[in-house]
């Protein structure tokens, strides 16, 4: 046995233990309804708010196509409240470990940084992964069934895409709770930047081949048009890259031992 | 197993933690390394540990990198914290294939150090509703799950009250035949019951290495220890100034006095005071300082 393959099945006994296997698919499952839900019954819903001051609502004008509404649960359902979910629930990643002592303990045995760093990556991506991917199909089933079908071959394209923002999204969180020490700045820095980056998402061609939340604006793209657009490769490629940085990054502070306090 | 210690430097920012520290560790002994707080002992047990690189020097296990041999070394941190959700018997089959053993034989030795620590009771209950006690025996089964030549520990005892220190202090003495052992402790009370071997380090520097029984000679000088009544105290001036009385120190009722050859002079000092009406409670020969004091006028004066 290897100390990789400890220290991920370390990782989801944890996830049990703490209950996080349930709460996380619930919330993004939760999030997931939420888009098709709110968007179907918004006429309803104005119309009831509304009361009769002279508001009318022309039902043709809020009919939405299908597509249009699984879009929009990954870009302002998961890339919102989702975002600041994931960071939340990984933010203590490496941090508690170095909080308690127990990062130091595991790397006087045996154990190569690069498999500490990948048992956590492994479980906790695939957890993640797993849980978008329910939040994902609760969506596309309520799309199905309250708007008009998607595609099935693009809807798998779009999520494949946004997993790897997740991905990034994950990476980065990590090394921000490598580096700093406080589990408030570790969620503040990461939810900021990684809202930034959103943000910034679609603003000009240049900066979302640079921008990791460019795939997250991909995968939109894909779902809502139906083609895959001619930066996606690069934008994948650079997005890979970046996670491959953050990664290195944060097991040249390990093995380096800058996450010491003094 | 030789552990050699060579010119280990280790600097915070501005703070030399650790000052050109070397010394070697022969197989099967058992080394106090003692010091007052913030002297660098943890510094230390770190950097043998791989804890922390040094800024200057190695530390060779066997004449091989410390890095390399990380399967020989047990290491006990000061507060040892496991994972607060895993129970006592997980939390030794997680460190011990992390160690490298395989699952069939922990099977069987998982349960034989809990019993041997005294937490085979509490085998299946979390960690985190262990007193500190319950942890650091938690912690030295960890140590010895792997059966390391090598047994680093940072305070073993020093946050233990005296029930947990017997305790730990009794499993020390049992393993330390089978191993080599190097621990740190500010209670020089605690190393001179467990090593025979001490290494003193102040402000990061070694400042003496030697055994019990030599720093006990060295430090041996006889003098007479007094005890008289409190209205006769003035007399305790008096002789001060007696020629063959080097110093008098006053502590409360009680004296010590540094004679120039006690053998010779003692019976004058006794005379004189049976002279002078003295009321005597005790007059007593012996050695000048306890282990206690001898380490305290090291650590301070040096």
């Amino acid at each position: 046995m290897t100390p990789l393959y400890i220290l991920t099945k370390k990782e989801y006994v944890q996830m049990f233990r703490e209950f996080k296997i349930i709460w996380l698919p619930l919330v993004f499952m939760f999030l997931g309804a939420t888009q098709p839900v709110v968007t179907y019954y918004l006429p309803s819903i104005l119309a009831a708010l509304g009361g009769n001051q002279g508001i009318t609502i022309d039902p043709s004008m809020t009919q939405q196509d299908g597509a249009q509404v699984i879009a929009a649960t990954l870009g302002s359902q998961f890339d919102q409240l989702g975002i600041m979910i994931i960071v939340i629930s990984m933010m203590g990643i490496i941090q508690s470990d170095k909080a308690n002592g127990m990062l130091d303990f595991i790397l006087t045995r045996p154990v190569k940084v690069g498999a500490y760093i990948g048992g956590k990556l492994l479980s906790n991506f695939s957890f993640i992964a797993i849980s978008v991917m329910l939040g994902y199909f609760v969506s596309y089933v309520y799309v199905n069934f309250l708007f008009n079908n998607i595609p099935f071959l693009e809807m798998i394209l779009a999520i494949v895409f946004y997993l790897i923002w997740v991905l990034f999204i994950l990476c980065f969180t990590f090394m921000i709770s490598t580096i700093f020490n406080g589990q408030g700045v570790i969620a503040l820095i990461s939810i900021v930047c990684l809202l930034i980056f959103k943000i910034f998402s679609g603003l000009h061609p240049i900066i979302d081949l640079l921008n990791p939340a460019g795939m997250s604006q991909h995968a939109m793209m894909v779902l809502i048009t139906g083609s895959i657009d001619s930066h996606l490769y690069g934008n994948m490629f650079i997005t890979l890259v970046w996670i491959t940085l953050t990664v290195t990054f944060s097991h040249y502070w390990i093995s380096e031992k800058k996450y010491h306090k003094n | 197993m030789k552990l050699e210690i060579k010119n280990v430097t280790k600097k915070f920012k501005s703070k030399t933690a650790v000052n050109n520290f070397s010394m070697v560790v022969e197989h099967g002994q058992c080394v106090g390394l003692i010091g007052p707080n913030g002297a660098g002992k943890s510094t230390l047990i770190k950097i043998i540990s791989d804890i922390l690189y040094a800024d200057k020097g190695e530390v060779l296990l066997d004449g091989k990198k410390i890095s390399n041999m990380k399967r020989e070394i047990g290491y006990l941190p000061q507060y040892p914290d496991f994972f607060h959700w895993m129970t006592a018997k997980e939390t030794l089959f997680f460190m011990g294939q992390l160690s490298g053993i395989s699952k069939e034989k922990l099977i069987d030795e998982v349960p034989a150090i809990l019993t041997k620590v005294g937490l085979i009771n509490e085998q299946n209950e979390k960690v985190q509703t262990f007193s500190g006690g319950m942890k650091q025996r938690l912690g030295i089964a960890q140590t010895l799950l792997h059966k390391p030549s090598f047994i680093v520990m940072d305070e073993p005892v020093s946050a233990l009250d005296p029930i947990g220190r017997r305790e730990v202090l009794n499993l020390i003495q049992e393993i330390k035949h089978d191993t080599t052992i190097l621990l740190s402790t500010h209670i020089l009370g605690d190393a001179e019951e467990i090593c025979e071997r001490f290494v003193i380090m102040k402000q990061g520097k070694k400042i003496e290495d030697t055994t019990i029984n030599k720093l006990i000679t060295n430090n041996q000088e006889s003098v007479v220890h007094l005890e008289i009544a409190s209205s006769d105290l003035k007399w305790v001036e008096l002789i001060e100034k007696l020629p063959y009385v080097k110093n008098v120190e006053l502590i409360g009722k009680r004296a010590k006095v540094r004679l120039d050859n006690v053998q010779l002079n003692k019976n004058r000092l006794l005379r004189d005071a049976l002279e002078s009406n003295i009321d005597i409670v005790k007059f007593e020969v012996g050695s000048s300082d306890t282990l206690e004091e001898i380490f305290l006028k090291m650590v301070v004066s040096v």
